[in-house]
């Protein structure tokens, strides 16, 4: 293709007049522009789709790039004839109007995918004439997209049926600007609140609000729809306090819909869903009697202030890091040992978060020490002070705490991520909440992304490995440590490699400190040199277009960065993330924050910000995303700054306004508890009293803590990996959050109503002590007593029902019971065999309802 | 309501899910529409299958793919005998699977290059090659979304356990119900969830009902208008229907097994497992796992076969096959046999063989797949693929395609990506012949 051979239509100009007029009459029509007009056409006329020959095998020989935007091989699918004659071209250029893109789309001649245009139609014609003109392609000449505009910015409906012809006008960097209303995918997010046509007519069907999404090149632009659920709009609202920034913001989009929020929560409620929230578990009896009595107003948030300061928060803080950086122990298995060092990295690796997060270590700051990690902890390390200082950890007499390193290397190390694509995926998800696989093959079909933006992400991490380099300089590498080991082993007598011999001495002297050859990640920049032979081999491999030219990194919707100014090419990307420009970082955290205590993101799902999947309340995203960046990415702020506010404090109980209302947060929806909250919740709910206190302040035995997470989890085998796997733990494996689940299934059920786990709970409790057999040897004696005396027994040795039943309730669901519960569980526990069995079906009763099993 | 969206570039409503309910692969919303509408029931009798793990690796070489022509570094000690179908003939040592080879295929010189126990094990039990950043579900979570089971029941069932990743891109409602123990013979199996502890009888199980329904109140009616409350509820009482349910019951109960079944099968665990599995099927479970390990024989293979694995297969799975027809199941239940891997052809120096995936065997069986063959050959010495190769990914589309499955059906990861179910596979020709 010749640059610049082409005049591009409207280049320099402005031509507002719809395609369907530009191209009414053949002689009049302008010189149409491949990349501007004949590739949006054909793809808005659904011939790219990927049912069509969008396929990665093409349709009745003819293949597109999927949603149109690879030129180069779009054009050339159509006019070049790469099979030596079998393939029909489909453009024939002496008799352009038999051309197979014209004679198929109209029906002239069979075709399968029906008729997509009428002849003598604009479209039609629009066709004809680029033929006519040469079939010319003009990607270089058109120079870069800038954006799209669309009218209106916003539609807001006043009754069902109400339509709206959308127009949107394409800029272009060179100054060009065009209506391509006609040339525009349209989709709507939510077909049920509002409809789209394929010309940009949008109607309104039930209440409510959505975004309906313009795709146009490289533009993805949505607009937000809403169709009020009340009269009560604007100067009809009623005044609702906003003592918050955040209820500001939330009522601000209330008020448009007509959706007044739910009153704020009992002070019970927002005591259990503060409690479960922050720290994974439920409050103690003693906590709530103490909260219900307490009358000071600032009860609330002084709350959330001691919750931030305890080993609980920062458990639960600490397993959820872990989910959004796939901290897996059976990725990190290790080298060498017999030991399993999978589960001790991975234990290390929580270590790492807890203690930083405890601390409240800024979360730029701590995740500068996953980004730019390398084995070596210091520039001039040397691999035997690096193999020295790993088995440090791990030696059996006083261990060096892991948690004090500056860096925490394991994110590199994991077995799934050695692939630098891999380790782009894993990046993107964890640290910008973007999903760019689609990239990885094709045009992303809802973002900017391209399958060259991916290469150019993809370039900064080709030089981050884990495995061992030898250096020049130093005697001691892993291979002399290797050696070592080996010979420090008698030789197999039956002359095999003696694996078991060589991993007990590995254990041996890691057990006493010594060195060991420990693999390492290690960055090497490769951006300063060009690819080795090999290396280019490979990426040819997998790219058949790549032209051999050394890929410039990019950062995604960022610049092109020189890597040889960096010792690391993570550093530009950690610049990066850091910078204000950055649209991501802040904003991923800031959403899973969010979407852990909503049960949905600002933007849903909470990893999967693009542009066709705006913020449901893009001003409060704002405010909370810049404001955690403003303030030193402080957690605890962002914490403070959402629980504070009545939105976070309100009921769930519904209004006749808000009673549809799932996205917006004008009321609390109940959410099933997490499946480590769930485990943990069983057990605190059944343990003794005096153990309770232990089993709250103590992470070590809880499912938020760091063994649960070590223990990892494999198909649900082994008793409490069981219960965790069917409620939904993630594994830690793919790059979605969507890994954790919530949702209820039959086997959890049947869980928590007969499994024998569940039982043990309540006779045995974890760790030995039960609330209920405390509550049977405290009337044993009085039985015991009967077996030799006929005397009746003394009333101090019956249970006080006023002071238990209560405390049933207190410790499932947090809140004293009504008179009501309170009769009707005098008179089920005067039925059954002994008070004491009473008891124990009233606990059995309260774990299965579904107050306990949701936070609300 | 959130939306997902999808590579295809297809909106589509992320409902809540309920897959795991009793068989019905329903999102929640579906479900209840449908429950709405006059209850989940059972849909027509379709098909089910059985999946026997065998763990750690067989030898082909000495059980279903002899060489009694290789050199002695090769062959082993076992010796071939001939099966009631002419020209097929296995090890000594299965002699009644000798005596019911019209029941079932015989898959040589399947090939793949994946040596290491897991990822053997994900590419024999999902019929993908396995990728670092996919997870492929199990035949049996395919299943528990694809087919209906009996309400009382749930659709996918691992005796014991699975032992491996279940439910992969699919999400946990596919997961398999795992019995946590297995069955001994005139017994019934304790299933956790579903068996009523020791001295528990129904009427406990009615009045705990009925206390739980007294104090499940705090929601009043919000609970039916909330997706998530109303759900936990119909859960709630369909959890109740299945430990109610005497059809349940009687299904992991053994000792209601008929004597003339009884008798086809041995009183080792593998061999009860197998014997549960078919009554499970029989009941309107879907699918079902049985496992039998102990086939990493990296030292004394053939004295630990002999000894003990293949008479426990032979017992197992002749009983299996059999019991199956004369239930008149067969047809209607695809079954497949397979472990990760084969093992080395050459005898190592500790009489034993090591794991070597290039040329394995599985055995494929109903769900109208035509028993009594041999399908695919491997070479002289048992070292690979005599002329073609069969894939597991063909066994895979194979083994969908006699479920009812088809294989080349495409889902969507919940991050969006289109993947079909079985990719590079196609069903063999000669078993639907």
């Amino acid at each position: 293709m010749v640059a610049g051979a082409q005049v591009v239509a409207g280049a320099g100009k402005a031509d507002l007049r719809p395609p369907s007029e530009r191209f009414a009459s053949l002689a009049t029509a302008p010189e149409p522009s491949f990349r501007r007009q004949v590739v949006p056409l054909l793809s808005r006329a659904g011939c790219s789709g990927r049912e069509c020959h969008g396929s990665f095998s093409g349709q009745g020989g003819f293949q597109l790039s999927l949603f149109g935007y690879d030129f180069d091989k779009d054009l050339k699918a159509m006019t070049v004839n790469t099979n030596g004659g079998e393939k029909q071209v489909r453009i024939d250029r002496t008799n352009a109007a038999k051309s197979l893109l014209l004679t198929k789309p109209t029906m002239e001649e069979h075709h399968k995918g029906k008729k997509r245009i009428d002849k003598g139609s604009w479209e039609y014609n629009l066709i004809l004439k680029w033929i006519q003109g040469g079939a010319k392609g003009d990607v270089e000449a058109t120079g870069e997209f800038d954006r799209l505009e669309i009218t209106p910015k916003e539609i807001v409906f006043k009754a069902t049926g109400g339509a709206v012809q959308l127009k949107v006008l394409a800029y272009w960097k060179d100054g060009a600007v065009e209506d391509v209303t006609q040339l525009t995918r349209f989709r709507s997010n939510d077909d049920s609140v509002s409809t789209v046509s394929l010309t940009g007519v949008v109607t309104a069907k039930e209440k409510g609000d959505t975004h309906i999404v313009a795709f146009y090149d490289n533009g993805v632009q949505p607009i937000p729809v809403m169709l009020p659920v009340s009269e009560r709009t604007g100067p009809r609202y009623p005044k609702v306090a906003a003592p918050t920034k955040v209820d500001e913001l939330v009522i601000a989009k209330l008020r448009k819909l007509g959706i007044v929020p739910s009153a704020r929560s009992t002070d019970a409620e927002f005591l259990r869903r503060v409690t479960i929230d922050l720290t994974g578990g439920l409050p103690t009896v003693e906590q709530v009697t103490k909260f219900l009595a307490d009358p000071s107003g600032n009860k609330r948030s002084a709350k959330i202030d001691e919750l931030l300061r305890t080993p609980a928060y920062a458990a639960w803080s600490a397993t959820k890091l872990s989910d959004y950086l796939g901290n897996n122990a059976g990725q990190l298995r290790a080298q060498g040992g017999s030991q399993n060092f999978g589960a001790k990295f991975s234990r290390q690796w929580f270590d790492w978060l807890y203690e930083r997060i405890l601390k409240n270590e800024p979360y730029d700051k701590m995740m500068e020490g996953v980004v730019l990690a390398t084995g070596r902890t210091r520039p001039d390390q040397t691999y035997e002070e690096y193999a020295r200082e790993m088995s440090s950890y791990f030696r059996t007499e006083n261990p060096a705490k892991f948690a004090e390193r500056p860096n925490m290397p394991y994110f590199w190390q994991r077995q799934n991520l050695k692939k630098p694509e891999d380790k782009a995926l894993a990046f993107a998800h964890s640290f910008l909440g973007v999903r760019i696989e689609c990239a990885q093959c094709h045009k992303h079909p809802f973002d900017q992304w391209t399958q060259q933006d991916f290469k150019k992400f993809q370039a900064f991490f080709e030089g981050i490995d884990y495995g061992s380099k030898a250096a020049k300089d130093e005697k001691v590498t892993f291979a002399s440590l290797t050696k070592e080991l080996k010979d420090a082993v008698p030789a197999d007598p039956k002359g095999g490699n003696n694996q078991k011999a060589t991993s007990a001495e590995f254990d041996k002297r890691v057990g006493a400190g010594e060195p060991v050859p420990w693999q390492e990640v290690i960055v090497s920049n490769k951006g300063k040199s060009k690819l080795s032979e090999k290396e280019l081999a490979r990426l040819k491999a997998t790219n058949a277009k790549l032209d051999g030219r050394v890929l410039t990194p990019k950062i995604l919707g960022g610049d092109e960065v020189l890597l040889n100014e960096y010792p690391d090419p993570r550093m530009p990307l950690m610049q990066w993330l850091r910078s204000a420009k950055n649209p991501y970082f802040a904003r991923a955290f800031v959403n899973r924050v969010w979407a852990g205590y909503f049960g949905r993101g600002l933007v849903e799902p909470a990893d999967d910000m693009n542009l066709a999947n705006p913020p449901v309340n893009r001003e409060l995203m704002d405010y909370l995303s810049d404001g955690f960046a403003a303030h030193g990415y402080d957690m605890a702020w962002l914490h403070r700054e959402i629980l504070t506010s009545d939105t976070y404090q309100r009921s769930w109980k519904p209004n006749a306004t808000n009673q549809q209302d799932e996205k917006n947060f004008s009321r609390m929806i109940p959410r099933r508890l997490p499946a480590e909250v769930v485990v943990d919740a069983i057990a605190q709910a059944t343990l003794s009293a005096e153990r309770v206190e232990k089993f709250v302040a103590d992470i070590e035995n809880r499912a938020i803590g760091p063994n649960a997470n070590a223990g990892v989890l494999k198909g649900g085998k082994g008793g409490g990996n069981y219960s965790l796997a069917i409620f939904g733990k993630p594994i830690r494996e793919t790059n979605c959050d969507c890994e954790r689940t919530t949702d209820p299934t039959i086997l959890q059920t049947l869980f928590t109503r007969n499994d024998p786990e569940m039982f043990s709970a309540l006779d045995q409790a974890r760790g030995g002590a039960a609330w209920i057999e405390e509550l049977r040897k405290s009337v044993a004696g009085n039985q015991a007593r009967k077996k030799g005396d006929t005397a009746p027994a003394p009333a101090t040795k019956t249970l006080d029902l006023d002071q238990v039943i209560p405390e049933v309730f207190l410790r499932t669901v947090s809140r004293p019971p009504t008179a009501d519960e309170m009769s009707r569980a005098k008179t089920d526990i005067a039925a059954a065999k002994n008070p004491v069995d009473g008891v124990r079906e009233l606990l059995w009763a309260m774990l299965n309802t579904r107050e306990f099993m949701v936070n609300h | 309501m959130s939306i997902h969206t999808n590579c295809e570039g297809v909106s589509r409503r992320d409902f809540l899910r309920v897959g795991a309910l009793a068989g019905v692969g329903l999102s929640l919303s579906e479900y209840l529409a449908l429950a709405n509408a006059g209850g989940v029931s059972p849909g027509a009798r379709g098909k089910s299958a059985i999946f026997v793990r065998l763990g750690g690796g067989p030898s082909h070489m000495d059980s279903f793919d002899l060489k009694p022509d290789a050199p002695d570094t090769h062959r082993g000690e076992f010796k071939e005998i001939a099966t009631n179908v002419p020209g097929v003939r296995i090890s000594e040592h299965l002699p009644k699977l000798a005596k019911c080879a019209e029941k079932y295929v015989i898959l040589r010189g399947v090939s793949h290059t994946l040596a290491a126990h897991e990822l053997g094990t994900i590419y024999m039990n999902t019929g993908n090659r396995p990728l670092p950043s996919l997870n492929y579900p199990h035949y049996g979570a395919v299943a528990a979304k694809e087919l209906r089971a009996a309400d009382y029941l749930p659709p996918f069932v691992a005796i014991p356990n699975l032992g491996a990743k279940a439910t992969g891109y699919l999400g946990v409602e596919y997961g398999p119900f795992e019995t946590g123990g297995s069955p001994t013979a005139g017994k019934a199996l304790e299933v956790r969830g579903m068996a009523l502890r020791p001295g528990v009888t129904f009427e406990d199980l009615d009045r705990r009902q009925n206390l739980l329904q007294r104090y499940d109140t705090a929601f009043g009616d919000y609970a039916k208008s909330d997706k998530l409350l109303q759900g936990m509820d119909q859960f709630g009482q369909k959890a109740y229907a299945m430990m109610r349910s005497p059809k349940a019951r009687e299904a992991f109960d053994l000792s209601k097994e008929s004597a003339n079944i009884n008798k086809l099968f041995g009183k080792e665990q593998f061999s009860q497992s197998c014997l549960l599995a078919t009554r499970l099927v029989e009941s309107g479970v879907r699918f079902v796992t049985v496992s039998l390990g102990g086939w990493d024989t990296h030292s004394e293979n053939f004295s630990k076969l002999k000894g003990t694995n293949l008479p426990t297969l032979d017992a197992g799975l002749s009983g299996l096959f059999t019991a199956l027809a004369e239930k008149g199941l067969l047809d209607s239940t695809a079954v497949f046999v397979t472990g990760e891997f084969g093992r080395t052809p050459k005898i190592n120096k500790n009489g034993g063989r090591d794991h070597y995936p290039r040329a394995m065997f599985c055995l494929l069986a109903g769900g109208g797949i035509q028993g009594g063959q041999v399908v695919g050959e491997s070479d002289a010495k048992g070292e690979g693929p005599k002329d073609r190769a069969i894939t597991p990914d063909d066994v895979a589309a194979s083994f969908y395609t006699a479920l009812g499955i088809d294989h080349a059906k495409e889902y969507h990861t919940p991050t969006g990506r289109p993947v079909m179910l079985v990719r590079n596979g196609k069903p063999l020709k000669e078993l639907f012949a």
